[in-house]
C-alpha cells in the first residue's frame, strides 16, 4: 500500500494537472471556446490588417503562417511563465495536504498549460490548413526542440518571479504589463529584419525574440532570420534561470515565505 | 512515537525575525491521544502546522513512522470552481486512491456530508457549513494514524454534530489524535498526553490531569507576573508625578 516518493509525485501532479484543467475549462461548454478566442482573436486581426491591406509583408511567405509562428509560441512562453509564477498565489491552501509540494504545483501548471497551448497549436494550424496554406514545419525536430527551449525559459522565468511576487506582490502587476512591450519587441507582426541592423542588434538582448526566430526558421519554409540569432543565448538564460528558481526553491525560499 | 530533533521555526515580521521554537527537542509517547495546549501565541498551530507538513522547519526534524492527516475540517484545499465530487476525487487521487475504491470513499462523504444535489455544484455555491460537512466527511474517509485537529471540531447543525461524533468515534477505535484546543473540557475527555507550550519550550506529560494542572499553574504564575509589572509601572508613573508636581 506504501507508495514509493516517485508515485506520490506522479500521483498528485495528475491531480493537480486534472484539477488544473477542471477548472480552467470548467463544466460550461464556453470554457475552451474562450481559451481558443484569445489567440484566435490576434491572429485574425493582423492577417486582416497586413496581408490584405499591404500585400506580402514577408516575401515568398504567407503571413497568416508567418505570423501563427510567432504568436503561437510567444502565447506559449507567456502563459507557463505567467501561470508559474501565479501559482504561489492561488494555489496556497493546497498546500495542507503533506503530499503536494509547491514544487509539483509549479510542474502540474507548467504541464497543464503545455497541454492547452499544443491543442491552441493544432486547432490554430488545422484551421490554416483547412483554408489552404501550408503550415507542415519542415524540420519538425527541430522545431519541438525550440518549443522545449521556451518551455524551459519560461518555467525557469516563472519560478523566479514567483519568489519575487512572493517578496513583493506589487511586481505581479508589473510583470503582467512587460509582456505587452515584450510583445512588440519580439518580431511577432512582421520580420524584426525590417529594423536596421544596429537597432536589432539592441532587440537581440531580448531572449524571447531568439526563440520567436528560432521557431519560425525551423517551421517556416524559406524564413530567413536574423543574423543575430545565437541559440546559446536562450539555452544559456534558461539554464541560468531554471538553476536560479530551483536554488532559491532549495533554500526554501518559495516554501517559507508565501505562509 | 513522534520525535522532533533540534526544531527551529523564525518568522520574518516588520520588525525582524521572530523565532517560535529554537531547537526544539522533544518525544511524544506512540499509541496516545495527544492535546496541545498554551495560551495564545505559544506556538500550538506553528507545531501542528508543522506536524502537517503544511510549513517547513528552518532547520531540525519531525521523525514518525506514523501517517498524520491533513488538518481536520480543513476546506483551504478546496477549489471552490469545482464541484464538492471533484473536490473528494482529487483528494483521493493524492492519496493514490483510485478505481473502485476511489468511488466507495466518493459515497462515503456523499452519504457522510448530506449534501443532496449540492454534491454535484460548484463549492462556490456552498454555505460555510456545508462546506465545512463536506470538507469533515473527506477528513472521515480516510485513515491515518493520527488526525490533526486544530481547535473547533464541532461544526453544522445538531444532527451532523451527531453524526460526525459517531463517524470519529468509530476512527477512534484505530487511530489516535492531535488536538489544539483552549478547551479544557475537550482535553480532558480526549487526550491521554499533554504537551503544554511555553516560550518556544514543551513539556510533555503523560495524563491530562498533570499537564492541564501545569498549565494552570503557570497561567497563574504569568498573570500573578503581569499584575506585578502592572503594579510597579503605576508606581512608577506615581513617583514621576510627584516629582512634576514639586
Amino acid at each position: 500500500m506504501a507508495r514509493t516518493a516517485f508515485q506520490i509525485q506522479r500521483d498528485v501532479i495528475y491531480a493537480l494537472l486534472l484539477r488544473e484543467m477542471a477548472s480552467r475549462f470548467g463544466k460550461t461548454r464556453v470554457g475552451f471556446f474562450w481559451v481558443l478566442l484569445e489567440p484566435v482573436a490576434h491572429l485574425v486581426f493582423p492577417i486582416f490588417m497586413f496581408s490584405y491591406i499591404r500585400h506580402r509583408i514577408v516575401p515568398g511567405i504567407d503571413y497568416p503562417v508567418f505570423l501563427a509562428y510567432g504568436f503561437l509560441p510567444f502565447l506559449m512562453f507567456k502563459a507557463i511563465c505567467l501561470q508559474t509564477m501565479d501559482g504561489t498565489r492561488t494555489n496556497r491552501g493546497l498546500l495542507a495536504y503533506r503530499q503536494i509540494l509547491l514544487m509539483d504545483v509549479f510542474v502540474a501548471k507548467m504541464l497543464a498549460h503545455c497541454v492547452i497551448q499544443a491543442i491552441v497549436f493544432l486547432v490554430v494550424l488545422t484551421g490554416l490548413a483547412m483554408l489552404g496554406f501550408d503550415v507542415l514545419p519542415p524540420f519538425p525536430l527541430e522545431f519541438g526542440a525550440a518549443l522545449v527551449l521556451a518551455i524551459a525559459l519560461a518555467f525557469g522565468l516563472g519560478m523566479l518571479f514567483a519568489a519575487l511576487t512572493s517578496v513583493a506582490p506589487d511586481a505581479r502587476a508589473i510583470i503582467r504589463i512587460l509582456f505587452m512591450p515584450l510583445y512588440f519587441a519580439s518580431g511577432i507582426l512582421f520580420p524584426i529584419t525590417r529594423f536596421s541592423n544596429e537597432i536589432v542588434d539592441w532587440l537581440a538582448l531580448n531572449p524571447v525574440l531568439h526563440l520567436v526566430e528560432l521557431t519560425r526558421l525551423y517551421a517556416v519554409e524559406g524564413y530567413e532570420p536574423m543574423r543575430q540569432l545565437n541559440v546559446m543565448y536562450p539555452l544559456s538564460l534558461a539554464l541560468v534561470s531554471l538553476f536560479g528558481g530551483l536554488a532559491l526553491y532549495r533554500l526554501r525560499f518559495l516554501s517559507r515565505v508565501t505562509m | 512515537m513522534i520525535r522532533l530533533e533540534n526544531l527551529t521555526k523564525s518568522y520574518l515580521t516588520l520588525r525582524g525575525r521572530k523565532y517560535v521554537f529554537r531547537n526544539l527537542s522533544l518525544e511524544i509517547p506512540g499509541g496516545a491521544n495527544i492535546g496541545l495546549i498554551g495560551r495564545n501565541g505559544a506556538g500550538k498551530s506553528t507545531l501542528m502546522r508543522l506536524l502537517s507538513k503544511v510549513d517547513l522547519p528552518d532547520s531540525g526534524d519531525i521523525i514518525t513512522t506514523a501517517s498524520l492527516s491533513w488538518p481536520v475540517g480543513l476546506s483551504g484545499g478546496m477549489q471552490s470552481t469545482l464541484t464538492g465530487r471533484d473536490n473528494v476525487k482529487f483528494v483521493c487521487r493524492i492519496h493514490g486512491v483510485r478505481g473502485p475504491l476511489m468511488r466507495k470513499k466518493i459515497e462515503y462523504v456523499q452519504r457522510f456530508a448530506q449534501l443532496g444535489q449540492y454534491f454535484d455544484e460548484p463549492i462556490s455555491t456552498y454555505s460555510s457549513g456545508m462546506r465545512a460537512r463536506l470538507a469533515f466527511g473527506t477528513s472521515m474517509a480516510f485513515h491515518f494514524d493520527y488526525y490533526l485537529i486544530d481547535e473547533v471540531m464541532a461544526v453544522g447543525d445538531a444532527t451532523f454534530k451527531a453524526r460526525s461524533r459517531k463517524a470519529f468515534k468509530k476512527r477512534l477505535k484505530k487511530s489516535k489524535v492531535i488536538i489544539v484546543s483552549h478547551s479544557m473540557r475537550l482535553i480532558r475527555r480526549m487526550c491521554d498526553v499533554v504537551v503544554v507550550l511555553e516560550n518556544g519550550n514543551a513539556t510533555v506529560y503523560d495524563s491530562a490531569e498533570k499537564g492541564i494542572a501545569a498549565y494552570l499553574e503557570s497561567g497563574k504564575r504569568y498573570n500573578a507576573q503581569l499584575a506585578k509589572a502592572h503594579r510597579a509601572a503605576k508606581r512608577k508613573q506615581a513617583a514621576l508625578a510627584a516629582v512634576g508636581a514639586s
